[in-house]
């Protein structure tokens, strides 16, 4: 299986056309109305979902009640994002606090080890803690920015936030069921969030990554200083450091070691960077974030003289090394500098680049490197509009006065 | 140019219509598609859709996303799917007739 960014260096290679999802079946016809407790129907306070009313509308664009994006200048200049700003993208309806019950009593199974357990939250508190600075960034983010607009919510810049996270390390609950047991080559979570009438087959959000991740990932219960929110996965989320949102399943109840790749949709289907116009499971996963780098500020005018420009820079899985900004629209480059905290190699640095700008219309971008790679300058063409980390639509057009 | 105005929006809502009447009547077309909506294909199973009364919520409530609004976007849904949502067009679960009206039908009365 091919990584995400080894995909980059084939990104024109691909087809232009049209091309499908492979449908479900109509397991719907059969189904009650109203399946989950959870109260999805009316528009809750300020055009949000009653779910999720907690969160501030006028830092997010609804493209949906199961698609929220935080505004391109709404993650803030302070690394961490705040969590009432953060995206929501949901497979399966958020569980409901009737149906999580009493928290510290959530159960997490863990099989493919020599000593198969169940833990209750209460439990994996008890036997490690770890805390992380990740990017939780959904594999779609930039699909707004795909000439062939794909299918799907068309997040710009939004679908991406970075979060501080507190759980257990994964590599401590191995430790704790006596190791791996043989042939484990995948880390195989499953959510617990899936209605009970419908196929697992087809909806069941379970995702497999490499087992090479285990050394990062953590189950978590906390984020930015608080009990994870039911719409953000709570009160468990399984958190795989560079590797993109799907991958951090939402309300996990199981972690497995496994031999093979989960064959559930979410993993053998949905979520695979193929080319315009075909599909399948021999197309990579989306598994490990590409470097990525995008402007927050100014995003449409500014004033004539010193221009203080400022944005996010990552790394997916390798630390970011470098930043640089053109304001020509990437004829001439310069390197910007780093500013706040480096909370390590999985969260983003947030850079500035101060210039004295005459008036006239400019074109900022800006080109982060990291392990030896850089930004290319445009998008990786593909089906479902994944992955985008090309620089030239990530930038912003600004006129100066 | 308010009146040019006028007379352009009455020329593309004419055309809208007689392209609608042409094969269904919006009568027909409200009542097969809220049908289709409710039984034949089981939308209200997975979907918010206030004028079916429907309170699925699996998927998106088709009441807060504006591309509910949009005839060619959730025509393209049904046809062809997304994510767990089955591709009832090319599954073959509704006619193309039938995938034809239950979009037109959502497009109509998302959000009223």
């Amino acid at each position: 299986m091919r990584k995400i960014n080894k995909i980059n260096s084939s990104r024109r290679n691909f087809l232009a056309g049209s091309a499908t999802v492979a449908g479900a079946a109509a397991a719907a016809s059969v189904m009650p109305i109203s399946i989950a407790n959870a109260n999805h129907t009316d528009g809750g306070a300020k055009g949000l979902p009653s779910w999720t009313g907690w969160k501030k509308r006028s830092a997010l664009i609804i493209h949906s009640d199961k698609g929220m994006e935080t505004h391109r200048d709404a993650i803030g200049n302070s690394v961490i994002t705040p969590l009432r700003h953060v995206y929501i993208r949901n497979n399966m309806p958020t569980m409901s606090d009737a149906q999580i019950g009493n928290r510290n009593n959530w159960k997490l199974k863990v099989e493919g080890v020599k000593k198969p357990k169940t833990y209750t939250l209460a439990q994996l508190k008890q036997l490690a803690q770890t805390t992380e600075a990740t990017i939780l960034q959904c594999s779609g983010n930039g699909r707004g920015f795909f000439a062939h607009k794909p299918r799907g919510s068309q997040w710009k810049t939004g679908a991406a936030a970075c979060l501080i996270w507190t759980g257990c390390p994964v590599s401590a609950i191995i430790k704790d069921c006596g190791g791996l047991a043989s042939g484990a080559k995948f880390l195989t979570a499953t959510g617990a969030d899936m209605p009970a009438k419908l196929d697992p087959k087809k909806a069941l959000v379970e995702r497999s990554i490499p087992i090479k991740a285990q050394k990062d990932a953590l189950v978590a219960w906390e984020v930015n200083g608080v009990n994870i929110p039911n719409s953000h996965g709570g009160p468990l989320r399984m958190v795989t450091p560079g590797y993109f949102g799907i991958n951090n399943v939402k309300h996990v109840g199981k972690l497995a070691f496994t031999a093979k790749e989960s064959s559930v949709k979410y993993m053998k289907s949905s979520y695979r960077i193929s080319p315009i116009g075909k599909k399948g499971s021999q197309y990579p996963s989306c598994w490990e974030m590409p470097v990525k780098s995008w402007i927050v500020s100014p995003l449409k005018s500014a004033k004539s003289g010193n221009v203080v420009v400022s944005g996010v820079a990552m790394g997916g899985t390798k630390k970011v090394s470098s930043i640089k900004v053109s304001v020509d629209g990437g004829k001439k480059w310069q390197k910007a500098k780093f500013t706040g905290p480096d909370m390590g190699k999985f969260a983003w640095r947030r850079f500035v680049f101060e210039t004295k700008l005459k008036p006239g219309s400019y074109k900022i971008v800006s080109k982060a490197s990291a392990g030896g790679k850089s930004q290319p300058k445009l998008r990786m063409e593909n089906r479902r509009g994944y992955a985008h980390n090309g620089w030239l639509d990530h930038g912003v057009d600004i006129k100066v006065s | 140019m308010v009146l040019i105005l006028k007379f352009r929006n009455i020329l593309f809502a004419t055309l809208f219509i007689v392209s609608i009447t042409s094969s269904h009547s919006w009568g027909d077309v409200m009542k097969q598609g809220l049908q289709i909506f409710n039984e034949k294909a089981g939308c209200a199973a997975c979907h918010v859709l206030k004028h079916a009364g429907s309170q699925g919520n699996i998927g998106p409530n088709l009441d807060m996303s504006k591309d509910s609004k949009n005839v060619a976007y959730v025509k393209d849904m049904v046809q062809n799917g997304l994510g767990v949502m089955p591709a009832f067009g090319e599954d073959g679960i509704l006619t193309p007739a039938e995938v034809d009206i239950v979009s037109k039908y959502v497009a109509k009365v998302a959000g009223k």
